[in-house]
């Protein structure tokens, strides 16, 4: 900083010098973002707008799209494909899905474990998160074995439906549902014990005090203030879901693929690298329009709850 | 009938004794302060009456009904958090009316006596839908009371209401809390570490320091009598001077200070004496400076002087290395300077005895009803004082 009394113009001139120093700053940044970010983005577009078919551009002789031509008929087939349509709806309702548990489940973790201090809280957020530690892969076989029809959880249930078949857990919906809900549980319980961390703990006792009983103080203190941290957590699971593919690749059977087992398959099965990529850039577009959505209804509340004139 | 009465109150932390074997009573309409250090327990004795932590022995009655083992819900006591505690998604109002619908109040009701509160702690309208982020301090802290008041609570605790404020809010809101509370006469405890709201608002002043109620009384009784130099230095300014000898009707203190023993049930050598500084009064030269005619100077010399507008603060240092501190007047100033011998005498009438430290000591020692004040007699036993203003009140 000039050690002058700045005038108008000095700061002025200070202001942007310090602007572009600014940008200067965030180069490397960007560059990181330019290299590892928009340019795949932009090869995943370019490739979405191959013709498929004949040789490959990597020279080898599968032939994943055709170089050097331009069209759009990659779109053109995933709007006529009656099957894409149908994973696209099953990938957004599973996520949503798979969302709503996890929070539900969540929440519930969440408020348990906020009311533990010390070292039991940590020991409680350890045994949530320590599984992540681990290889998706092995997580999801280990379900694999929990859940089959001899599985450790129906020997459990069975004196409830003693005589009859087992639960079928695995390789169905509630197979794959389990094992997502599974994976994006841990983020769900640590977003909501953020959230119930930030409210203040005299609200509470203060509600108590004034003569609410504990149903009271939860539903009209406890709930609205821990909201908009439910919504949010929300948001993100239906994103991590969105993305799913190794809980009902694994768990599942072909009725419960999802747009990412389907890029996959078009991609490494099918060899129509176009095709992928399109569904790829659908994807984007889906979490995209889900993303704004989920702004504008955050929006939306924000104004119905405002300071506005109230009896 | 008390509105508050405390057997035997005691709270643990783990290995730390909080509040230990609290005995006390506050009497219907009475404001009575908590003031102590902080971590003195203070806050854990008005959480245990609230009803927001259990004792761990003892009773909680209020209004002469035993309240310890009723859930926190059904005590129908008021509380203000140091910090407020407003339901930050929540109007003013709505914070306000909480209380009233937790109770089943119909709507219109719950409406005008909202509003009413409101407008008795000087709640603009304009406020009164803006969320507590959006107000100040001051105003939070008008919406913590309504909501405290507007359920008509039986006792009214406050945790350090004023901490949160700069000075001349402070003492604004001082006022109004008293103009307040002689509108809605609930009785009050209040819980503080300043010694400026405590002699302000409290009919009586509980001095707490570990967990252990030190002494009750009245301010001004706490002010001119306490019991110990910890009570006596928790409550303004203090020379705390042993007796050196005993002479002849007088005693000399240390710094070369002399009073009479008139009025002092026992003094002996090693007692301690609490003068007040505004009670040494500064001789200059040949003229006396003082309200009175001393009998008996000592001589000290001005080691610093603080201005403080309309009085002033010496500190002086005595012959014997004794430093005391006199409150004169401030045109004094300009006769006085750091360096200067002075002499100095102790106001008639005024020390008081903290300590007995001879083997006499409890036999020597006699409480009083409050109302014998000016009194010159240790105030040792003061539940036994405080228990008779009770009576005499109900």
């Amino acid at each position: 900083m000039p050690e002058r009394v700045p005038t108008g113009s000095h700061r002025s001139a200070g202001s942007a010098g310090s602007a572009q120093r600014g940008w200067l700053l965030s180069m490397p940044g960007l560059a990181f973002l330019a290299v590892f970010f928009a340019l795949p983005l932009l090869v995943l577009l370019r490739v979405s707008l191959y013709q498929s078919g004949g040789r490959s551009g990597l020279g080898m002789g599968g032939g994943f799209y055709t170089p050097g031509t331009w069209s759009l008929d990659a779109y053109r087939g995933l709007f006529e494909d009656a099957y894409f349509i149908d994973v696209l709806r099953f990938t957004i309702a599973f996520g949503l899905q798979a969302a709503l548990c996890a929070v539900l489940i969540g929440f519930v973790l969440a408020l348990l474990i906020s009311r533990l201090h010390g070292w039991k809280r940590l020991l409680a957020l350890a045994a949530i998160f320590l599984p992540k530690l681990a290889n998706v892969l092995v997580m999801v076989y280990g379900l694999q074995l929990l859940l089959g029809d001899h599985g450790p959880v129906n020997q459990l249930l069975t004196p409830f439906h003693a005589g009859s078949a087992p639960l079928a857990l695995l390789h169905n919906y509630p197979g794959a549902l389990i094992g997502e809900v599974y994976l994006i549980l841990p983020y769900a319980v640590l977003l909501l014990v953020a959230t119930l961390d930030r409210i203040d703990p005299l609200l509470r006792p203060a509600a108590r005090g004034l003569g609410a009983g504990a149903v009271r103080t939860w539903v009209r203190v406890t709930l609205p203030l821990a909201l908009p941290g439910l919504s949010t957590t929300f948001a993100l699971c239906t994103v991590f879901a969105f993305g799913a593919f190794v809980a009902p690749y694994i768990l599942g059977s072909p009725d419960q693929f999802t747009l990412s087992i389907d890029i996959q398959r078009q991609a490494f099965e099918n060899s129509n690298w176009p095709r992928a990529a399109a569904e790829a850039v659908m994807m984007l577009c889906a979490l995209s329009v889900m993303g704004l959505l989920f702004q504008s209804s955050r929006g939306l509340t924000r104004s119905m709850r405002g300071d506005g004139p109230r009896s | 009938m008390p509105a508050l009465r405390l057997s035997g109150v005691r709270r643990n932390f783990g290995d730390t004794m909080a509040v230990d074997a609290v005995d006390l009573s506050v009497a219907q309409g009475e404001v009575l302060c908590l003031l102590g250090p902080s971590g003195c327990g203070k806050t854990t004795l008005l959480r245990l009456i609230g009803g927001y932590l259990t004792p761990d022995a003892g009773t909680v009655a209020v209004g002469g009904v035993d309240v310890t083992a009723l859930p926190l819900e059904s005590r129908d006591i008021g509380m203000v958090f140091q910090s407020f505690a407003l339901f930050p998604h929540m109007s003013a109002r709505e914070n306000v009316a909480f209380g009233l619908m937790a109770r089943g109040v119909a709507r219109s009701e719950r409406e005008r006596r909202t509003e009413a509160m409101l407008e008795r702690v000087g709640l603009g309208l304009a406020l009164r839908n803006r969320r507590p982020r959006a107000l100040s301090g001051g105003e939070q802290q008008r919406v913590a009371l309504a909501r405290a008041l507007v359920i008509e609570p039986k006792l009214l605790l406050l945790d350090e209401p004023m901490a949160s404020l700069d000075r001349r809010l402070r003492e604004s809101m001082r006022q109004e809390l008293k103009a307040l509370h002689g509108r809605t006469h609930v009785s009050t405890i209040l819980v503080t570490h300043d010694q400026e709201d405590a002699l302000f608002l409290a009919d009586r002043i509980a001095i707490m320091a570990s967990g252990r109620l030190l002494q009750v009384g009245t301010p001004d009784a706490l002010y001119l009598h306490p019991v110990s130099a910890q009570v006596a230095r928790l409550l303004g300014d203090a020379n705390i001077l042993e007796v050196e000898a005993v002479a002849a009707g007088r005693a000399r203190l240390a710094g070369g200070l002399s009073m009479p023993l008139s009025g002092f049930d026992a003094i002996a050598l090693g007692d301690d004496v609490l003068i007040r500084p505004e009670h040494l009064v500064v001789a200059l030269g040949s003229g006396t400076m003082g309200r009175s005619e001393p009998r008996e100077t000592a001589r000290a010399t001005v080691t610093s002087i603080a201005y403080l507008g309309a009085d002033c603060v010496a500190e002086l240092r005595a012959g014997d290395g004794t430093v005391l501190r006199t409150r004169v007047r401030a045109d004094l100033l300009r006769r006085m300077r750091v360096g200067d011998v002075v002499g100095l005498q102790v106001e008639s009438g005024r020390g008081s005895q903290l300590s007995v430290r001879g083997a006499a000591k409890g036999a020597a020692l006699q409480g009083s009803p409050m109302s014998a004040l000016p009194r010159r007699q240790l105030m040792d036993n003061d539940k036994t004082a405080a228990d008779m203003r009770t009576v005499s009140d109900a």
